[in-house]
């Protein structure tokens, strides 16, 4: 890397991930052709929205990492929200239906990385059959039919506010917090880059790499977990489609936000500039009319776009 | 070699244990009505499986083609439903072949992993597939179309002659041909076939390209078989699919395997659909199998893999 | 002394299939010295590093740390024993920093949250040990973005945190300005300060004399000799470094008339890795590329092929103009055996027979169409005429031994009668036999017209059977020598960088 040839300002520029560019663009073709865009309402709405996502794309980040990935965080998190939902059907406690939701992301989380560093399995299948056992469970478990009417106490963790901030931000931003720590912070954060960067290196230090990986995909699940609380809250019942796709626009976010594949290079904040293109591709789509039947492919067709391009620039 | 004669020993074998436990099961099961049926079935899943064969053998993998099924059906249905039965036809194959192609330039020239490729282009083809529909059903082909996956040719299903002539199509170009090497050649070991003076690039794109083709044509046969379509018809198959090529003995990183496994992997991927219908299990439960067997027929794979010493 | 010894490693011998690496070495080192290790490629040098490094298990010897006999069956155990070794390929985690790097795996707690690291302690702590290396450079800094005189400073500091009492160096300097090279000595001069022992490998002799208190010579797996600095002589060690038996080799004979120019190359430039090289080869003649590890001539010869891209200058192959992809150089008619054969000459669980035809489908089924009858003839045919044991075509090539495996990529390249043909390290591994029996057929080949370029480590084989040989050094061509003119003692000099 002839780092010294740049100047600082191209050299920052250059690394700034395609999110941001992704981001602005956006935000002008959506501020021109709407006039709702720029409204702090909106604003505030995309915020709010985003913060499901968020808080799993966190989960995700550590997990591609760490060389990883895991397609099953969308139907976990559905599954997640199904248990609660079922739970608070039952008249349990919250708190019990709250520790359940999590535990669906833990143990899911312990399943695929016990699969994928014991067996050495590739992650995508191991995790897309995962995403079909959990689909599976949630519609076992609601039978088809989606679970309506929770009540105002789960409705809290959408509409819900703390000290004059909605619940959701506050779950977000926590989450962001806790992960920020996490990675930056303990050696759990270290390895996961040395886990991306050098797995070699690590084991020969003497840490035992199977159990930090698989301890990824734990943090990942069980932030799932979370992401439903606020999901079911927002959508007051569950439904087993809920979480499907959701790990495609983490995925997105990502790798937009700047965080490799291979290398263990990454960036925790450039994933929440990816959060914030995505959810403002999907906003900015809805306001100007797409039906929402075009809008899967659209999202979809726009978001491999920014992936090749970013993958352009990086040769 | 032995290990692949193991292999299909085996395979054989499941088969065998499968129909007795199913005869056992539903007496109404071994009629060769129903055995008719059930190789019928397997013919689509096959012929959709085959293609994905091709790529899992490069070492790649393609997350789409239950998507590209479903795009090519709907865009091509809309043609055959108002007549234009070889026009509807050609234009879906064509749909496919595109898709495949956009996947290959995708990992071949771009150099994106294939899981990313191709699960972006299940999105978009599925996304696509659904505006394209607004969520309505295309019913009712002509008779001509409906020839496809109802009608019989000297009292065989018209489906399971495709399907062998797949077979006997895919198996030919990968076991007799300079392009059947080539693919075998990249799975096995990417680099020295490169330094061989094989065109990676080219051949990467023809095989997912062929993917995309016959995921479509496999969309075909289905959509005539059922007399209709709608956009989500692709959803529950990738998964069935991807359990036929494992099961079937090819591996997931790639050189090692085959077509003919995948055949064997159709039927019995179809023989426990079949059998969890007969013992009336919900089809709720059936999703949460399809994922339990795929990761199971990969770890089964992966841990003969490395008793042999591959990986 | 006995008490200032750190390490003894005593008649070591380590065999693999068809080469004894390794044959009753023994060597010492003591606390606060600089030990240099030198030889040719192949003489043992890393074989031996590897097993004190528990890379390799050795089979006759032992090792004796700080007096204690010890047993080093993985890398773990001789890091913990204080062992480390740094390689040329580094191995740090790119996006981590360089405090982080030091002390992976031992981060220093935070005395009073739970659970986090102290960066703050740990930063000043790595500020300390890169201080006392004399070495100016920010803690905080991600090691990627650093240059490689820089990282390779990360290294040493890690070892330095590890309580290394033992340090190994792989061919340092490789990639070092002169300046950086200063920088290093001082940082070493610091550690023996502290009574770190340090093995330094290295094929540049003045550096040797420069920083080394003692000097051990291995020569085909064995100690030739052991001299205190002061007694050596530049020309003393490369006496003891080549000489080696010239065995019974293959005759060449070199009536073979010079024909066309297979391969013309022009300015050749590859940043960071070759410059301006300029050479020739003509059919009928074959063609050494010596040098020693690391001088670029693999690197050349995968530019030529086609495999690497280059930045400037021109590749002519018969004439034209190439610069793409193995693919157009294969169908110019252009074959290249790669040095690595296992991960880049063949498929390993594909059958022979798939192998050998691999590169020439093109060229024995223009239809695309195999028939089996004509491709098992024509294996057949070279399993016969290259006595390649195995019993059947059809076994896969991971079941055949290493040598047969070599001589499976050499059928596969003559399968595509390629008229102009690169062989990197063709004979390394198999026995004289063999050798002789390669050296044979390429002799045949130019008498009929081939251009060889052949890359080749073993002196006594480059000077046996090369038309012209060209000595290549840090990715230059130092020397073309006529095959009068050429000798061990010569190209080793040559190869090291010069005429002193």
């Amino acid at each position: 890397m002839s780092g010294e040839r740049w100047p600082e300002w191209a050299r920052r520029a250059a690394m700034a991930p395609g999110a941001f560019y992704a981001l602005i663009l956006l935000s002008l073709v959506f501020g021109v052709f709407t006039a709702q865009f720029l409204t702090l309402h909106n604003l505030a709405n995309v915020g709010i929205q985003a913060s499901v996502l968020i808080i799993v794309a966190l989960g995700m980040t550590l997990i591609i990492l760490s060389e990883g990935i895991d397609l099953s965080l969308g139907t976990v998190l559905g599954l997640a929200s199904v248990v609660l939902a079922l739970c608070v059907k039952q008249q349990m406690m919250l708190g019990v239906g709250i520790l359940l939701a999590i535990l669906v992301g833990v143990a899911f989380g312990a399943i695929n990385g016990t699969l994928i560093t014991r067996l050495g399995l590739p992650p995508f299948v191991v995790t897309l059959g995962s995403l079909g056992m959990a689909q599976g469970l949630s519609l076992i478990l609601t039978k088809g039919r989606s679970i309506p009417g929770l009540g105002p106490r789960v409705q809290y963790f959408n509409d819900g506010w703390v000290a004059g901030i909605p619940v959701p931000v506050v779950m977000a931003a926590a989450t962001f917090l806790v992960v920020y720590v996490i990675l930056y912070h303990t050696k759990f954060g270290t390895y996961v880059f040395a886990l991306g960067g050098n797995e070699e290196a690590l084991a020969l230090a003497g840490v035992r790499t199977r159990l930090y990986k698989t301890g990824v995909y734990v943090l990942g699940g069980a932030l799932a977990g979370v992401g439903a609380l606020v999901m079911t809250g927002r959508m007051n019942c569950a439904h087993p489609d809920v979480g499907v796709g959701l790990e495609f626009d983490a995925i997105a976010a990502v790798i937009l936000g700047g965080t490799s594949f291979e290398r263990g290079k990454g960036w925790l904040v450039g994933t929440l500039i990816g959060v914030a293109a995505v959810s403002v591709l999907r906003n900015g789509l809805n306001l100007i009319g797409l039906s929402s039947t075009w809008q899967m492919s659209t999202v979809g067709a726009v978001i491999i776009l920014a992936i090749v391009v970013d993958a352009l620039r990086g040769i | 070699m032995s290990r692949e004669w193991l292999s299909r020993l085996s395979h054989v074998g499941m088969v065998i244990l499968l129909l007795v436990v199913l005869s056992i099961i539903s007496p109404a099961f071994l009629s060769v009505q129903n055995l008719i049926n059930v190789v019928r079935q397997a013919s689509l899943l096959f012929i959709l499986a085959s293609g994905l064969t091709i790529v899992v053998l490069t070492a790649g993998i393609d997350l789409s083609i239950g998507a590209v099924l479903a795009v090519s059906a709907c865009v091509g249905a809309n043609y055959i439903v108002q007549g234009s039965v070889w026009l509807g036809s050609l234009v879906g194959l064509a749909v496919g072949a595109l898709c495949g192609l956009l996947n290959g330039l995708m990992v071949a020239v771009i150099g994106l992993p294939p899981f990313i490729a191709t699960y972006g282009m299940l999105w978009v083809a599925e996304g696509t597939a659904q505006g394209f529909m607004q969520g309505e059903i295309t019913a009712e082909f002509p008779a001509s179309f409906r020839f496809l996956g109802a009608g019989r040719i000297l009292g065989i299903p018209v489906p399971i002659l495709l399907m062998v002539a797949t077979l006997a199509a895919c198996s030919f170009a990968l076991r007799r041909t300079s392009f059947g090497r080539y693919v075998y050649a990249m799975g096995a070991n990417r680099e020295a076939a490169r330094l061989s003076g094989i065109h990676i690039r080219r051949n990467l794109l023809l095989v997912y390209s062929a993917s995309g083709l016959l995921s479509a044509f496999a969309g075909l046969v289905y959509i005539s078989r059922i007399n209709g379509v709608e956009s989500t018809i692709g959803e529950p198959l990738l998964l069935p699919a991807l359990a036929a090529v494992c099961i079937g003995g090819t591996s997931l990183f790639g050189g090692e395997g085959g077509i003919e496994g995948t055949l064997t992997g159709a039927l019995i991927m179809t023989l426990v659909t079949n059998g969890m219908n007969l013992l009336n299990v919900s089809p709720y439960w059936q999703s949460f199998v399809m994922g339990t067997i795929v990761v199971m027929a990969v770890a089964i794979d992966q841990l003969g893999a490395e008793k042999v010493g591959r990986s | 002394m006995a008490e200032t010894l750190v390490l003894q490693l005593e008649g070591i011998s380590k065999q693999f299939p068809g080469v004894k690496a390794l044959d009753d070495v023994s060597f010492d080192l003591r606390r606060g010295e600089v030990h240099a290790l030198v030889g040719e490629n192949g003489a043992g040098k890393s074989t031996l590093i590897k097993v004190l490094a528990g890379a390799h298990r050795l089979d006759a010897g032992r090792i004796v740390i700080e007096r204690q006999p010890v047993v080093i069956d993985n890398p773990a155990q001789a890091l913990a024993l204080g062992v480390s070794v740094i390689y040329q390929e580094f191995n740090l985690v790119p996006y981590l920093s360089v405090a982080q790097n030091i002390f992976l795996g031992r981060e220093p707690r935070h005395r009073r949250i739970p659970g986090l690291i102290d960066h703050a302690r740990m930063n000043a702590e790595s500020q300390r040990l890169l201080d006392s290396l004399g070495v100016d450079l920010n803690p905080r800094a991600v090691v990627q973005y650093l240059g490689v005189a820089q990282q390779q400073m990360v290294e040493v500091a890690k070892a330095l945190s590890l309580n290394a009492q033992i340090v190994v160096m792989d061919e340092p300097t490789a990639a070092l300005t002169t300046r950086e090279i200063e920088q290093l000595f001082a940082a070493i001069r610091r550690l023996t300060a502290r009574g770190v022992g340090v093995i330094y490998i290295s094929h540049r002799l003045e550096e040797v004399f420069e920083v080394g208190h003692r000097v051990t010579i291995l020569r085909d797996g064995r100690r030739v000799d052991t001299l205190g600095i002061q007694d050596a002589t530049m020309d003393r060690l490369i006496e003891a470094m080549v000489g080696r038996t010239i065995d019974r080799m293959f005759p060449r004979d070199f009536a073979a008339e010079k024909g066309e120019v297979a391969l013309a190359v022009h300015n050749l430039h590859r940043n960071g890795v070759l410059s301006d090289i300029n050479l020739t080869v003509r059919c009928g003649e074959i063609v050494g590329l010596a040098g020693l590890v690391g001088s670029g001539r693999t690197e050349l010869a995968r530019v030529i092929f086609g495999a690497d891209p280059y930045d400037a200058g021109e590749v002519k192959i018969f004439g034209r103009t190439v610069r793409g992809s193995p693919a157009k150089c294969v169908a110019l008619g252009v074959g290249f055996l790669p040095e690595d054969r296992k991960r880049e000459g063949l498929a390993l669980i594909l059958p022979l027979r798939e192998n050998v035809v691999m590169a020439s489908l093109r060229r024995l089924f223009p239809s695309g169409i195999i028939r089996r009858a004509k491709e098992r003839e024509v294996v057949t045919d070279f399993v016969k005429s290259l006595d390649i044991a195995t019993p059947s075509i059809n076994r896969l090539t991971k079941f055949l031994s290493g040598g047969t495996q070599q001589k499976v990529v050499l059928a596969k390249w003559l399968c595509t009668q390629s008229r102009f043909l690169i062989f990197d390290e063709p004979t390394r591994g198999i026995d004289v036999g063999a050798k002789a029996e390669i050296h044979q057929l390429m002799n045949e080949l130019v008498k009929r017209g081939a251009a060889i370029l052949m890359i080749s480590s073993e002196l006594p084989e480059v000077l046996n059977i090369s038309d012209r040989i060209y000595v290549m050094h840090e990715g230059r061509i130092a020397k073309e020598l006529a095959r009068e003119e050429a000798t061990q003692e010569a190209i080793l000099r040559y190869a090291m960088g010069g005429v002193k």
